[in-house]
């Protein structure tokens, strides 16, 4: 099963924040394989939502970026900024708390083995 | 592995561009990406244009230049704080230059002396009503507009109050 990108959207940036936190530097193609490596294939995010969203961190000065030539192609490698280090912080504290509410909300109760 | 060649690379950038991506930082990106999906997909001496035709559909839903466009809102989005329809805007204006003269409305109501009150009620409302004709006229003119007479603020447009600017139009072409 993999999760509608409606669900996935909001809450991309904190993923690719946490990635780069967790990752010091990646490059847009890595970041997508490490979320489906981490979540079994069941988030998959598009190019089409990531590079958009890579280039407002970038502009909102939460990820640095530096280039690397391979041939004739440029690989773009991003990484945190000391605001985006804390930003990310800030954004995973946040988005845990909003699934305690989600869960309290919708009466979810956790699995038992 | 598949070795992608210059032209390969070339025809890989030209075709990005013919198809609305022209921001030079997102071209590098999606060539990049593109090039890994080639190489690691495509077995040696297969076909790249089959390959690459059949691998650029996966980056949009209609058209690649959405991401284009995409990237372009999220960064004048930044520091935006509410995004309107154009009836929510129309709404929010007529609100702004009727709001004082309903608040005033109401102060005449509460503070006139009861001999008198509707008299002076009435007066103050009647004012009113004669002032929230212009806005309201204004509101209907732009309401009744055709599309193709419209520029200013074009059907299907957003409207995004932040700071600075205090107000930016974003056409339905940029959404």
């Amino acid at each position: 099963m993999t999760y509608s990108s409606e669900l996935i959207k909001g809450t991309l940036k904190t993923i690719v924040l946490k990635l780069l936190a967790d990752n010091k530097k990646m490059y847009g193609y890595e970041i997508t394989q490490r979320v489906k490596e981490l979540t079994l294939d069941k988030i998959q995010i598009t190019e089409g939502a990531l590079y958009p969203t890579l280039h407002a961190l970038e502009a909102d000065g939460l990820v640095t970026t530096e280039v690397e030539y391979i041939g004739k192609r440029v690989r773009k490698y991003y990484s945190l900024s000391p605001a985006g280090k804390v930003k990310t912080k800030e954004k995973v504290k946040e988005l845990a708390n909003f699934m305690e509410t989600m869960i309290s909300l919708l009466d979810i109760k956790p699995k038992t083995a | 592995m598949y070795c992608l060649c210059d032209e390969q690379i070339d025809f890989i950038l030209n075709d990005l561009r013919e198809h609305g991506i022209h921001t030079e930082s997102l071209q590098m990106n999606l060539l990049d990406h593109i090039c890994i999906l080639i190489e690691q997909g495509l077995e040696e001496g297969g076909d790249f244009r089959e390959f690459y035709t059949a691998t650029i559909p996966s980056f949009y839903k209609q058209e690649l230049r959405e991401l284009e466009e995409e990237t372009h809102f999220l960064l004048r989005s930044k520091g935006a704080l509410a995004l309107l329809s154009r009836s929510q805007f129309f709404l929010l204006l007529f609100t702004l230059f009727i709001g004082p003269f309903i608040a005033y409305d109401m102060l005449v109501f509460f503070i006139s002396p009861e001999a008198g009150k509707m008299a002076h009620t009435l007066t103050a409302w009647s004012a009113s009503l004669v002032f929230s004709l212009f806005p309201l006229l204004i509101l209907v003119v732009l309401l009744l507009t055709p599309a193709r007479f419209d520029p200013l603020i074009p059907r299907r447009a957003k409207i995004l109050l932040g700071i600075d600017p205090l107000i930016r139009i974003l056409p339905a072409s940029d959404l």
